[in-house]
């Protein structure tokens, strides 16, 4: 399958802080990607080396064929892009945001734009300054969708989004990549990424630890084991011999166990918690 | 590029009339007070003439303000000349970091648009900001001395304001750069600059020692005594101040087309 970003060994510092290090994925047309990891894992700086916002010190970033270093104009021509904080010029009314947005591209995007703020129940007649976090976001949406492109980039999308307004933003982007569209979906929240996403990867402290199908993700060989031994609770996952494990419970004398599959939370912080780079 | 330039022009029109009328008014009824203050001018300019340096540093040893000229150069120079400069300062110093400071910077560079693009245009809505500070300021003094019934001395008003316009690209251009350098707008440091500048142009009209030195100062190529005085302005004074408006433009590119923007 066309891939349509592809990132190999992707290593940016700020000066002496951490930023990102040895960083490689790739996206492939018409899936929904999930850039997961908490706040400061260093999403957001490979995204915005992506976008040419940052100058990288190592590594390659390839956007939809092109040079992510020489060729930003071009890549942003076909990308809609939805940064984690939406501001804009607080003057403005949102319709003069929306329609500079659309004249930067040099492109006539009113019927679309329309179509997106009557979904979103954006009101364009507002001044940004009176706008909420909520409905800035919505304004973001429109400024990323209304060119209909080929790939979407979102840094943490849905906060500030009142549930209903989420579950439109999702159906909106599973309609433009079921025409084709790609999209890369950077998050820290879990069900979205296991509600929406086809694969994903999860960021640690600047590293990449785990590139996988949501559906390998929480399939993995390993269980989640839950017990109750000595008045004590433990909950951890397992991936060895799961004949080794029975003998190993079998030593405690267990008030309460259970073994399943591990949801996509329990993974995540497993990986957290435990610093492995592997179930 | 052009929806950068009208967008910049837009969000900026409201401050560039307030700055226009405000210096411009100002000039305006400083003409309007010479006939007012045409006797006691009268008996004032020739001790004014003849207080050393500090006639020196205003201009009055070169012109009387007696006369209409005299005034409006020792006057209305002076006014225009602080005014336009803070206007210069305050106009550009906002330009390039605004995005980073007011985190717009996302938004507009998510765009597709080469950052030496939004430069320029930035870059060319200062330009067309100071030539209508300009124009304007120059259509209230021209209506002053419409008004005082005076003969309007055309070569030297026209003299006077592109000099001062020079010497405003010159500031806005150093400002620009410390704009294109900083991810928080530094408009007291621009407004400093420019007062510094000031202060440096009255030091070499004062002290001997700074005479020769004075061409390096913006001021010094719009001093509204030497033009109206039909004084050529000093030596290297116009080849410098473009030598710096431009570099100090180039620079700006470089820096901004070269740095990470703060998110």
């Amino acid at each position: 399958m066309e891939e349509v970003i592809r990132i190999r060994n992707l290593t940016k510092t700020y000066g002496k802080k951490r930023g990102v290090s040895e960083v490689s994925f790739e996206v492939k047309k018409g899936e929904i990607f999930g850039f997961l990891g908490p706040n400061g894992a260093g999403k957001s700086t490979t995204i915005r080396s992506m976008l040419g916002f940052l100058r990288y010190q190592a590594g390659e970033i390839r956007v939809l064929g092109m040079d992510a270093g020489k060729d930003h104009e071009r890549i942003l021509e076909r990308v809609g892009y939805m940064p984690s904080e939406a501001l804009f010029y607080p003057s403005m009314k949102v319709s003069e945001v929306i329609r500079y947005a659309a004249d930067v591209r040099g492109k006539d995007c009113a019927a679309e734009a329309e179509k997106l703020c009557d979904r979103l129940r954006v009101d364009t007649e507002k001044k940004i300054r009176e706008l909420s976090l909520g409905n800035r976001k919505k304004v973001s949406i429109v400024c990323a969708m209304q060119h209909r492109p080929e790939l979407f980039i979102f840094d943490e999308p849905t906060g500030g989004l009142d549930p209903l307004v989420q579950n439109t933003f999702f159906e909106l982007i599973r309609e433009y990549v079921k025409e084709g569209a790609t999209c890369l979906l950077s998050t820290h929240i879990l069900p979205e990424v296991r509600k929406y996403c086809d694969r994903a990867a999860i960021m640690k402290e600047g590293r990449l630890i785990r590139t996988d199908t949501v559906e390998n993700l929480i399939h993995t060989t390993a269980k989640c084991v839950n017990l109750t031994a000595d008045s004590r609770t433990e909950s951890y996952l397992y991936s060895g011999d799961v004949n080794d494990l029975i003998r190993e419970l079998s030593g405690k004398r267990l008030e309460n166990l259970t073994i399943e599959d591990p949801s996509l939370e329990d993974i995540f912080l497993h990986f957290y918690e435990s610093g492995k780079e592997g179930v | 590029m052009s929806a950068i330039f009208k967008q910049e022009l837009k969000l900026n029109l409201r401050s560039i009339l307030i700055w226009t009328l405000t210096v411009g008014g100002l000039g305006f009824i400083c003409i309007l007070m010479y006939t007012s203050m045409e006797g006691e001018v009268m008996e004032m300019a020739d001790s004014f003439s003849r207080m050393g340096a500090f006639s020196d540093a205003f201009g009055m040893s070169t012109l009387s303000i007696a006369t209409i000229a005299g005034f409006f150069a020792t006057e209305v120079g002076t006014v225009h000349g602080l005014g336009s400069a803070m206007f210069a300062a305050f106009f550009a110093s906002a330009m390039l970091s605004k995005e980073e400071d007011g985190h717009t910077g996302e938004f507009l560079y998510s765009l597709p648009v080469a950052r030496w693009k939004a430069v320029a245009a930035k870059g060319i809505a200062i330009l067309t900001g100071l030539i209508l500070f300009t124009l304007v300021c120059g259509a209230f003094y021209v209506l002053g001395f419409v008004c005082l019934g005076e003969e309007i001395p055309g070569e030297e008003m026209a003299r006077f304001l592109l000099g001062m316009l020079l010497m405003n690209a010159e500031i806005a251009s150093i400002s620009f750069l410390v704009s294109a350098a900083s991810a928080k707008t530094r408009m007291g440091l621009a407004l400093g600059i420019s007062l510094i500048i000031y202060v440096y142009d009255i030091m070499g009209r004062v002290l001997p020692s700074m005479k020769d030195w004075l061409f390096l100062g913006p001021f010094s190529v719009a001093n509204a005594s030497e033009i109206f005085a039909k004084m050529e302005a000093p030596k290297y004074s116009i080849p410098v101040a473009v030598c710096v408006t431009l570099a100090a433009a180039a620079g700006a590119f470089l820096v901004y087309t070269r740095k990470d923007l703060a998110s």
